[in-house]
């Protein structure tokens, strides 16, 4: 092993500082999105306009060091927009076709306002998400590691929009609230952003430290309490399991699949590290449930109708299973 | 470095607190468990009225100082996984899984840098905890609130219940005195069956309705019931005592006496067998009297003295006298053969008689026994010493419900001769035990003893011949003796007077205490 803990937690820092030096506040939504990084999945962010998600990943895409490339997602975006597309070149009298990169092809992808696309280009990323790959005219094209999809998302504007679907939901990692800044944060964003200058982010980490990263999240220790806790947990978001809250056993249509799980233990890995640890603790498991199980929860009739929140649900149902530890 | 050894040994602390930690925890719950134990079993048992005061105390003290140590101690030594107590440690002490990590991952063996560096975190942290800082005894509150309620509750159940502890004294005086019948009972029925003087049909007879007192006794061992059981028996075996028993045994006693008070009489020593009770004897002295050596006058002695004890015996025992008078008659015919085996035959029938009459005795006795037996366990209960028996023993019998007072307030219709107040409230002692308001005070009394029976039938009229009725004279019938000397002899008085006096003693009509006094009287009396 080459990256120790303390190097882990300094890198992450880092990134958090460099990072905090545009963005004011979401000190949690940033720490969300890092975990989601350092452990390998894609985040989904989502928030009324002008909070600062774009702002966020582009920071992070600065602070990373990687290549970063931004889809502005509409109706008319198709996938080889998205994805890349032959065409055919005249170089010498040869006329061939030569496949040309779409901007999936970077490290750090913004799919900006994802539901805004069609159900087709939505699930033009889905192969490069879970396959890390993309297949265009019958040949498969490796994308460049580390490679992360952060997608964002407008819950007020509906008309027009595409809403994901819970196969592609599934996909996302976590899926991370962004919030109205308070009063302090909000003087603070006015003084930065209408200033003389515009703050920017230092090159904090190189991709090769981020796969490193995460090859040593991935050798982190868990007691096998801790991953039953997780497995009760998980089953105990199905209505029909004995473990299910009330809430659960009332507005949850269907609970979170084992992707979800294996989402829930690297994020309490990560945390674990990040919190200077060698082992996953339950505290690891409560500080990302909402994250990895709110996009995951599949409300009732009743629990839309009413408007229930899935992360109400969510603590409810990590609150009743204390006993389960 | 560190090594897992370092982190087992905390670990070990560890639990050595916690064991502490929860022996103090158990003794507590010990106590309010003992304590709530003693008041359960406590109040179950006064409410039963079983339980004495210093039995209470007893078992509160018992519990108490028992069970407590016994939790502290089994808790302390329950055993404890380490691995769920490294779970349970790093809980209460927020060790984040550390620990628990850390023993598991070691027990897996892995060789991973991380692993070490794993164990290094877990032994850096928990050295930083203090065990008696983070986790310090305490008793708990709940606990101990609980056996501060329940010791309440046994000290008001110690200070408020004598009631309760004072009917559970009589209760138990009853128990006893009913397991000291059972016992009386028990010595009688092996009196009668080793009896050489009954038939086996007479012992069956006796020893049945005795046996099933002592089931009874057995199957319903309260006061009510077993005076009723008692007094039942005891009727059941007077109505084996038959008048005819008596009066055979009158008749043959008489005989006996006036047979022995003649001087050289062939039958003297018959007569003093018989005038003594003795009819085996004096059966045995008759079958065995040799005609052949006596003379022509001492035969015709025999016969007539024969033919007496015949005419004696023909109201009684016609049987008998029927031999007696053959046996007579063969000696005046000469037929010698003939008058030896009317003799003999006479002589069996003298023991039948002897057994009937001691079957009656014995009969006689055991009922006694049961009447006082009675007594003593009524007395036993708080309730006054059989008294006005008709009106008592009746209402036992009739299981009317009225047991505490044990003195004859049920509607009893005694037939006594010596207890015409039968059924009348009034006729047991002036101050009722269990009187309402209104009843004439609730002063002490005195019990008074008034003979008589136990049983609703009362007892038999104390006969004795000489007393004569209101406003006659006794004695003053014609007599041709001199110098004041009786008519009747004193022997057959005696035996007279002394048959009643141990009739009157059998029937529980004389006081206890004064028994003794009676018999020794008696005895003084004896020829």
């Amino acid at each position: 092993m080459t990256l120790s803990t303390e190097k882990f937690v300094e890198y992450a820092n880092r990134v958090e500082t460099e990072v905090g030096r545009v963005i004011v506040g979401q000190g949690e939504v940033v720490r969300h999105v890092l975990v989601s990084i350092l452990a390998g999945g894609h985040v989904l962010l989502e928030g009324v306009p002008g909070l600062g998600k774009t702002m966020l990943i582009r920071t992070l895409g600065q602070a990373l060091d990687l290549k970063f490339s931004r889809i502005q997602f509409t109706p008319d975006l198709m996938p080889a927009d998205i994805v890349g597309t032959e065409i055919l070149s005249d170089e010498g009298g040869k006329r061939e076709f030569r496949f040309r990169h779409g901007p999936l092809f970077a490290n750090l992808v913004l799919a900006d306002e994802i539901n805004r696309a069609t159900p087709k280009t939505q699930s033009a990323l889905l192969e490069a998400m879970q396959e890390a790959s993309v297949t265009v005219a019958q040949k498969t094209y490796q994308l460049e590691q580390p490679f992360f999809v952060m997608a964002t998302q407008n819950p007020l504007e509906m008309e027009g929009t595409y809403p994901l679907p819970e196969a592609q939901l599934d996909r996302f990692f976590f899926k991370v609230n962004v919030d109205l800044p308070n009063v302090g944060e909000m003087v603070e964003i006015l003084d930065r952003t209408t200033g003389k200058e515009t703050p920017a982010a230092n090159k904090a980490v190189t991709g090769a430290d981020i796969v490193e990263m995460r090859a040593l999240t991935r050798t982190v220790p868990i007691a096998s309490h801790v991953k039953e806790y997780i497995a009760k947990l998980m089953l105990a978001t199905h209505p029909e399991d004995e473990n299910a809250s009330p809430l659960v056993k009332k507005f949850v249509r269907y609970g979170v699949s084992p992707r979800g799980g294996q989402a829930l233990v690297l994020g309490s890995k990560v945390t674990a590290l990040m919190a200077g640890r060698y082992n996953v603790a339950f505290e690891d498991v409560h500080a990302v449930a909402k994250a990895v199980l709110r996009h995951r929860l599949l409300l009732n009739f009743d629990g839309l109708a009413e408007g229930v929140k899935a992360d109400d649900v969510i603590e409810e149902l990590v609150n009743s299973m204390q006993n389960a530890k | 470095m560190n090594t897992l050894s370092q982190l087992t040994q905390t670990l070990e602390g560890w639990i050595r607190w916690l064991r502490l930690r929860r022996a103090v925890t158990w003794f507590a719950r010990g106590l309010a468990a003992a304590l709530g134990l003693s008041l359960l079993a406590g109040g179950l048992g006064l409410y039963q009225s079983k339980l004495l005061k210093a039995e209470f105390l007893t078992l509160i003290l018992v519990c108490a100082l028992t069970l407590p140590p016994l939790f502290a101690f089994a808790a302390y030594v329950w055993r404890i996984h380490p691995l769920r107590a490294a779970r349970y440690f790093d809980r209460v002490f927020h060790l984040e899984e550390r620990v628990s990590t850390a023993l598991e991952l070691q027990s897996e063996n892995h060789a991973v840098e991380i692993i070490q560096r794993q164990l290094d975190d877990a032994v850096s942290a928990s050295r930083q905890i203090r065990p008696r800082r983070d986790l310090p005894l305490r008793f708990p509150k709940l606990d101990l609130a609980l056996a501060l309620f329940f010791t309440l509750l046994l000290g008001a159940l110690w200070f408020r219940g004598e009631t309760l502890f004072a009917a559970a004294s009589r209760q138990r005086t009853v128990e006893e005195a009913i397991a000291a019948e059972q016992t009386k009972i028990e010595e009688i029925i092996k009196e009668i069956n080793t009896s050489e003087s009954l038939t086996a049909e007479q012992k069956e007879a006796l020893a049945k309705p005795l046996e099933d007192a002592l089931k009874e006794l057995k199957d319903n061992p309260t006061m009510e019931g077993a005076v009723s059981t008692l007094v039942g028996t005891s009727e059941k075996l007077k109505a084996l005592d038959s008048q005819q028993a008596a009066q055979i045994q009158q008749a043959l006693t008489q005989t006996g006496s006036s047979l022995a008070a003649q001087e050289e009489s062939p039958l003297e020593a018959v007569g003093k067998d018989l005038a003594k009770g003795n009819f085996a004897g004096a059966a045995s002295e008759l079958a065995n009297m040799d005609l052949s050596q006596m003379t022509p006058e001492q035969l015709q002695k025999l016969a007539e003295q024969l033919e007496s004890m015949a005419n004696s015996l023909a109201a009684t025992n016609p049987q008998l006298a029927g031999q007696l008078m053959d046996a007579a008659q063969a000696i005046r015919s000469g037929d010698m053969a003939a008058a030896q085996q009317a003799m003999s035959s006479a002589a069996s029938q003298m023991v039948q008689a002897g057994q009937q009459v001691t079957a009656a005795q014995m009969a006689t006795q055991a009922a006694g026994q049961l009447q006082q037996g009675a007594g003593q366990i009524v007395a036993a209960g708080g309730g006054q010493t059989p008294s006005q028996g008709g009106a008592m023993a009746q209402g036992q019998s009739q299981q009317s419900g009225q047991s505490n007072g044990g003195s004859g307030s049920g509607s009893g219709s005694g037939s006594a001769p010596q207890s015409n107040q039968a059924g009348s409230e009034a006729s047991s002692s002036p101050i009722e035990q269990n009187n309402g308001a209104g009843d004439g005070g609730e002063s002490a009394y005195q019990q008074i003893y008034a003979p008589s029976l136990l049983g609703g039938a009362g007892g038999d009229m104390l006969g004795v011949p000489t007393s004569g009725g209101d406003g006659e004279v006794i004695g003053t019938s014609p007599t041709t003796a001199e110098d004041g000397e009786s008519l009747v002899p004193y022997t057959e008085v005696y035996s007279q007077y002394n048959q009643f006096n141990r009739q009157a003693l059998e029937n529980g009509e004389v006081p206890v205490q004064f028994m003794d006094v009676v018999r020794e009287y008696f005895s003084s009396l004896q020829p």
